[in-house]
This record gives C-alpha cells, sequence and structure tokens, in this order.
C-alpha cells in the first residue's frame, strides 16, 4: 500500500499523535473536570436517565419474581434470626446510653455519626471497565465534593472522583488505582481472651486482586501486635482524612507476610458487591471541617 | 429525517453498552471481564454498508463522548475510533463483502481496539494486568460477548444501512 505512507496521511497520523499524546497528559494531571466537559456529562447523564430508567425498572420486576421463588427459605433463615434480634437489642440500649455519658464527658466531640448521607442512583457504568468508573444522579448541586466517600447498604464502595453541576462520578475500589489508597484498620475479635494485646491493626488498603476479588490490605508487623485471623471484619480508620470512620469494608480472607518478612498482607473480601449496584449513599462531610 | 435515526441508534449503542455492564450479574462472570463494544461495530457495520466518510465523523465523535462520559481519560478512544474504521475499512476492500466476512473482520478490528487501548492503559499505568491474563480474563470472553451480539444484529444492521444507502443515493 504506497498511498498510505503518501505525505499528506503522513503528517495527519503525526499531528494526531502528538493530540493524543497531549490530551493523554491533560487529563492524566488535571484535578477538575473543564467546563465543556462538564457541560456533556450532565446532558448525556439526562439522557442516560431517561432510557436507564425504564430499563432498571424491568430488570427490578424479574428480580422480584425470583426473589418469590426463595420466599420460602428465605423466611425460614429470617426467623431464625430475628430470636438473636431481640438480645442484640438490649445490648445495643445498654451500648448507647454508656455512649450518651462518654459524649457529654468528652464535650460533645462532633461524631461522625451525624454526618448526612445523600441517596444517589447510578446512571451509568465505565462499559471498558479499565478504571472502574460509574455516574450517578447528583451533583455539585446536591452539595456533593470530590473525595467524599461513596457507601451501599452493604458497605464502602468507593469515592467520588469528579463531579460536574447535576452528575459526578465514583471510582470503585475495584479498580487499579494507586490513588485509591484507604486508611483501614482491623477490628478485635470479640473472642480473644488475651486482654494484653490491645491494639488494633491499622493499614492501608492499597490494592485490589482482579483475579480473586479481593482487597489487598497492608500494615508493619508490630511485635505486640494482634493476630488476624480469618473473618475478621475490617473498616475504614477515618485516619486518611479521606473517609469517614466506621464504614464497613469487608472481612479478612487470608493472612500472609510480604517477600521480605517485613510487612503482613491481608486479602480481604468486600462487603459490598461491586457490580449489582443501583442505589448508594454520598457520606457527606460535616460542614463545621472548613471552620477547624 | 433517516440520518437523524441512523445518529439515534448509534446513541442508543452508545448507553446500552453501559447499561449492559449496570446489569450483568456479579457472580456470574466468576473473574472474567465482558466488555460490550456494540458501539464500534455498529459503525462498522455503518461505514461498510452506507459511507465511510461519515463513519469516520460518528467514530470521532462518539470516540470523543466515550472518554468523557465513560473513561474520563481524554484522547485514547477518540483517536482509536476513527483509526479502527480507517483500518477496517481498508480491509475490506481487499475482500468481498459477504455478512459473514465483515462479522469476522468487525471481530478483529474490536481485538485491535482492545490491544491498543490495553497498551495504552499500561503505559499510562491504569491497569497492571499481565498481557496473559489479559487474553485469558478479557478479550476472550469479549469476542465471545460480541459474537453473540453480531450474530443478533449482523443481518438487521446490513438490511437497514443498505436501505439508508440506497435512499441517500437517489
Amino acid at each position: 500500500m504506497p498511498q498510505f505512507f503518501m505525505n499528506k496521511r503522513l503528517i495527519i497520523l503525526l499531528v494526531s499523535i502528538i493530540i493524543l499524546v497531549a490530551l493523554i497528559g491533560f487529563s492524566l494531571s488535571r484535578s477538575k473536570l473543564t467546563w465543556p466537559e462538564q457541560f456533556i456529562k450532565d446532558t448525556t447523564g439526562w439522557v442516560q436517565t431517561l432510557v436507564s430508567r425504564p430499563v432498571h425498572y424491568v430488570a427490578g420486576v424479574i428480580d422480584n419474581v425470583k426473589d418469590l421463588q426463595d420466599t420460602y427459605q428465605e423466611n425460614k433463615e429470617l426467623k431464625a434470626k430475628i430470636e438473636e434480634y431481640g438480645l442484640l437489642k438490649a445490648q445495643v440500649q445498654g451500648l448507647q446510653k454508656d455512649n450518651e455519658e462518654l459524649q457529654k464527658i468528652v464535650d460533645e466531640y462532633p461524631s461522625l455519626n451525624d454526618s448526612g448521607y445523600l441517596k444517589a442512583t447510578i446512571v451509568s457504568r465505565d462499559p471498558s471497565q479499565w478504571n472502574e468508573l460509574i455516574t450517578i444522579n447528583r451533583g455539585k448541586n446536591d452539595g456533593v465534593e470530590v473525595d467524599m466517600a461513596v457507601i451501599t447498604s452493604a458497605g464502602l464502595i468507593g469515592k467520588v472522583k469528579s463531579v460536574s453541576a447535576n452528575t459526578s462520578t465514583v471510582q470503585l475500589l475495584s479498580s487499579e488505582n494507586p490513588s485509591n489508597r484507604i486508611s483501614a484498620y482491623i477490628q478485635k475479635d470479640e473472642n480473644t481472651k488475651d486482654k494484653n494485646k490491645k491494639t488494633s491493626v491499622f493499614g492501608l488498603i492499597e490494592d485490589y486482586d482482579k483475579e480473586s476479588k479481593h482487597l489487598i490490605m497492608t500494615w508493619e508487623e508490630v511485635p505486640d501486635g494482634l493476630e488476624v485471623k480469618k473473618g475478621q471484619i475490617v473498616t475504614t480508620s477515618g485516619l486518611g482524612g479521606v473517609f469517614p470512620p466506621d464504614l464497613a469494608i469487608g472481612k479478612v480472607v487470608k493472612v500472609e507476610s510480604d517477600e521480605y518478612g517485613l510487612a503482613k498482607k491481608a486479602y480481604i473480601e468486600p462487603s459490598a458487591d461491586f457490580y449489582d449496584i443501583e442505589h448508594v449513599l454520598v457520606v457527606k462531610r460535616e460542614s463545621g471541617e472548613e471552620d477547624k | 429525517m433517516k440520518k437523524f435515526w441512523i445518529g439515534c441508534l448509534i446513541a442508543f449503542m452508545f448507553i446500552l453498552e453501559s447499561i449492559f455492564v449496570e446489569l450483568l450479574p456479579g457472580e456470574f462472570l466468576s473473574n472474567k471481564i465482558l466488555v460490550p463494544h456494540f458501539l464500534i461495530i455498529t459503525i462498522f457495520f455503518f461505514s461498510i454498508y452506507a459511507n465511510r466518510n461519515t463513519a469516520i465523523i460518528y467514530a470521532f465523535v462518539f470516540g470523543l463522548l466515550v472518554d468523557i462520559v465513560y473513561t474520563e481519560v481524554l484522547g485514547i478512544y477518540f483517536f482509536v475510533f476513527p483509526f479502527i474504521i480507517y483500518l477496517t475499512s481498508k480491509i475490506m476492500k481487499v475482500l468481498h463483502a459477504n455478512l459473514l466476512v465483515v462479522s469476522v473482520i468487525s471481530l478483529l478490528g474490536m481485538s485491535i481496539l482492545e490491544l491498543i487501548v490495553y497498551e495504552m492503559n499500561f503505559l499510562i499505568h491504569l491497569t497492571s494486568m499481565e498481557f496473559a491474563n489479559f487474553l485469558n480474563l478479557r478479550l476472550v470472553p469479549t469476542l465471545v460477548l460480541n459474537a453473540i451480539f453480531l450474530v443478533i444484529a449482523a443481518y438487521p444492521y446490513k438490511r437497514i444501512f443498505e436501505k439508508y444507502a440506497g435512499e441517500g443515493n437517489d
């Protein structure tokens, strides 16, 4: 094909490669979306909502029919669980009272449980699945800000990556992005008899293993540290300054040392499902934060 | 007026890709990654049965839309979409435009698209997936999914776009 390398085409190819590199460089280094992008995102978000609402409705009806088939089995299990519930309720009441008293002592320290939640619905999801992104139907106008935590009823799923006026983009925990670190801690096992080992294990969730679908958490080994076992619960610690504390992340599946024996590595099964998401909650940061 | 409906069809494919991924149940995949490429396949069929140059313009516009709305990294699809359309339509000049051949070439174009995007994402550290994993977990399931889509859509696409081209020439 001699004509493929004709001068004009070669020049077009070269110029486009230069523009391509410049555009990629630009979009990786910026911290905010440009206004044409925001405008296009809002417009397409609106059109996508028009289409995805009825589709989700139909899918919901089909799911409901499927659910009906399992109802009997589920009902049995739930009845068994309800019996445990009464016990738990009594405990919770006691704890709540304790908590209130203690909070008075520490002079109304602003509890992060007070922070509000914002309900949002998913508008679209990145089909290429390289950088797991979803778009939700709340934006700057509703008070969403970059880096807010996004959760479902089951647990943490990600954080807000960018906002435009009426939509915002959420980066899921399952995307392999090095900027996606979360400061987390492993809760103490209630059954531990050794009272001397009080330290909880604090660490960073650094990676996501695509093959086993587990989050990977690492921490430096401490001599008097807590023994981490399978099944322990992992939550956010709130130390990173990005996420509020005590949002459920998942359960420990496997613990191993890293190749140098200096750090420990835990595989965590996320408690939230990253696939069947429809409604999410955006955890609003406290308004008083700017004053501090 | 016909042009408007073609635009609508392609825009619908653009939205359908996202809805498809949203509704895909997680357990069903185990750890495979299925990527719908209905948009590029539609534009490719348009380029073969209707008009190549219009198809390249569609590829530019929707490539840019994919970049802005879905990936938030500008440039990749914006350039790769038109490039793939150009490349595959050059290949089709040599081959006979039989429905089966067109389908196979569109799968080939889709694989090249996946490959280029993978290499680019690897370069800018958006992914650390190894090449063997990319082939097993991503490319093969994606090929199967889009082959199924082609079985359903290839013949209707041929009819629609040929009709469109026929009316355009009158």
